[in-house]
């Protein structure tokens, strides 16, 4: 249904290639991911979805190939100005800033959205007058404490980021990206070591999120979840596109199967 | 304004021990990014030279003087802090370490600041007192105001995982950049005060130890709260008097307890030890760090011990 209705291609990927040594993390690898969808990525280990994930987000360069945001070229933009454009991401091996309380994780996330530049930002710092807190911090203080209230971390807000047990660590992450207020969010992984409640609150949040407007895409091994809340998927292995489709379509492709799960599994 | 109740002597101790805590924030500015430098006594002494050659050669006044002098060291640190923005920890710290012993070499072979001869004979400031306690209480007001900020917590998200900062939007380069230039700004200023207090100085002046020392300033006192290079620089400075004091105490215990064995010796002993010049210096300074990494890496002072001692009005905010 949704494949009826998609319009513009919120990120377009054209023969995007990456190189360790002589490996192909990425081989030529071209795909769409429309407005408002959420768009899976799966495959087995090593199949080259976080170095997507880190292309996409320029953490690491492409050796070849283009990466299309919202009809513009972005291969040599910085990742910050990436994330200003409207990327986001969550990571794998949680990244979180250790020392820092819940609530100053979220607000680092909303600083790019309310300073422009280094200078206002320590113009502000410096120059406020009276010393009294900046209109900007109450604002990003108020949407942080939206947005924890909307992940289930309210209560958590003076918490040390890494005091925090694993699953609230990952909600919190998700928390600082999408306080960046994103387009084009990337998730990896992010039921991973969450116990199968959390899973399913998790569920709930990213259709919650794909609902205020932005695009997802989902790399997971949790396979109920990617099959439950996916519009498509797309299927890597070694770095190269094995399937793409519907998540019915997926679960019965042949190809798909033998690759990702060995013969004999049913899906 | 201070005649009156202090010696000539303990103010100029004040004064360099005021010296040496302006150097400790010049390296704390880029710490709170996570860029450990060991060249911010080659910023000092390219603010002290920019400043003495205003002032001697060209008879500008000292307050004018200074301003250029901090700017200066700004300017050179932003040129040092691009090649920096791409290299971190060790390679950071031999970089910076390289930067000071080109500037020494430069001072050393640079006739018109006197080469090997040294800079003398520059104008004596007879304020430098009170520029410094001016200086520290600005610096204290900047840095207590950009760590309640949106730009310090940024720097701090930039010292714990650079690349989840750059990601999440923060500008790192900038802000690197920015806080490498601030920190040289402030060592520039440091550098132009000691060269008026001490009217000489030469190439060995703002040397490799300096840099270590302001180095270790900020480690002992805690490098994660803008109390820390002030605590630091303060008990590191504190040292050496209260064990020349402690030895002057000692001279008062009677001849007839430690004329015997072993007394004698432990006398002797102690009596050397707490002379406290050059290289002893450099070995309790030494041992302190290693004590420091042991049991208090972060530093006396870190941004947790602050919150415990705020606790009972954190508790009863939270309550």
């Amino acid at each position: 249904m949704r494949d009826a209705v998609a319009s513009a291609v919120c990120l377009g990927i054209e023969g995007l290639t990456k190189r360790f040594g002589g490996f192909y993390a990425l081989n030529e690898l071209s795909m769409e991911v429309a407005h408002g969808h959420i768009h899976a990525l799966i495959g087995p280990n090593g199949a080259g979805k976080t170095t997507f994930f880190n292309l996409v987000t320029g953490v690491l360069p492409a050796d070849s190939g283009r990466i299309v945001f919202n009809g513009q070229v972005v291969n040599d933009t910085r990742p910050s100005k990436r994330t200003i454009r409207g990327i986001a991401r969550t990571f794998q091996n949680i990244r979180l800033f250790p020392h820092l309380t819940v609530m100053e994780t979220v607000m680092i996330g909303a600083h790019c959205r309310t300073y422009s530049s280094v200078w206002k930002s320590f113009g502000k710092a410096v120059l406020q007058w009276p010393l009294t807190e900046a209109d900007e911090e109450r604002r990003m203080r108020a949407n942080a404490t939206e947005l924890l209230a909307f992940l289930g971390l309210a209560d958590k807000r003076e918490a040390k980021a890494s005091d925090l047990p694993y699953g609230e660590q990952r909600k919190l992450e998700l928390a600082r990206a999408l306080a960046t207020q994103p387009q084009l969010l990337l998730l990896d992984e992010p039921a991973a070591g969450m116990n199968p409640r959390e899973t399913e609150e998790l569920d709930d949040v990213i259709t919650r999120v794909r609902d205020r407007g932005v695009t997802i895409i989902l790399v997971e091994h949790d396979m109920r979840l990617v099959m439950g809340i996916s519009d498509r998927v797309t299927v890597l292995n070694f770095g190269t596109k094995i399937a793409e489709g519907t998540p019915e379509k997926i679960q019965n492709d042949p190809v798909v199967i033998e690759a990702y799960l060995g013969e004999d599994v049913q899906l | 304004m201070f005649e009156g109740f202090i010696d000539g002597y303990t103010k100029s101790l004040l004064i360099f021990a005021g010296i040496n805590v302006i150097a400790a924030y010049s390296f704390y500015v880029p710490f709170k990014t996570g860029q450990v430098s060991l060249g911010q006594a080659g910023f000092m002494a390219v603010g002290a030279y920019a400043s003495a050659i205003l002032t001697q050669k060209f008879g500008i006044p000292f307050a004018v003087a200074l301003i250029f002098g901090g700017l200066a060291a700004g300017v050179i640190g932003v040129v040092v802090g691009f090649p920096a923005l791409r290299i971190k920890g060790i390679y950071l710290l031999l970089l910076t370490l390289g930067f000071a012993e080109i500037v020494s070499v430069i001072a050393l072979s640079w006739d018109y600041v006197g080469g090997a001869q040294g800079f003398g004979r520059i104008p004596f400031n007879s304020l430098t007192l009170e520029y410094v306690i001016g200086i520290i209480v600005v610096l204290i007001v900047i840095f207590a105001r950009i760590e309640r900020s949106s730009l310090g917590r940024a720097m701090d998200s930039i010292h714990q995982d650079e690349t989840a900062a750059e990601v999440m939007g923060i500008d790192v380069v900038r802000i690197k950049l920015l806080a490498f230039g601030l920190g040289a700004v402030v060592a520039g200023l440091a550098g132009a005060l000691y060269a008026h207090q001490a009217t000489y100085m030469d190439s060995t002046t703002f040397n490799i130890m300096l840099g270590v020392e302001i180095l270790m300033f900020v480690v002992v006192g805690g490098g994660s709260t803008y109390w820390g290079p002030l605590l630091g620089a303060a008990v590191l400075n504190a040292i050496p008097e209260t064990l020349r004091a402690m030895r002057d105490w000692l001279e008062l215990v009677p001849v007839e307890w430690t004329n015997f064995y072993p007394m004698n010796r432990t006398y002797q002993f102690l009596y050397d030890f707490l002379d406290f010049e050059n290289a002893k210096r450099l070995i309790a300074f030494g041992i302190i760090l290693i004590l420091m990494m042991i049991f208090r890496p972060d530093g006396l002072l870190t941004r947790d011990s602050l919150r415990r001692l705020r606790l009972p009005r954190w508790k009863a905010r939270h309550a």
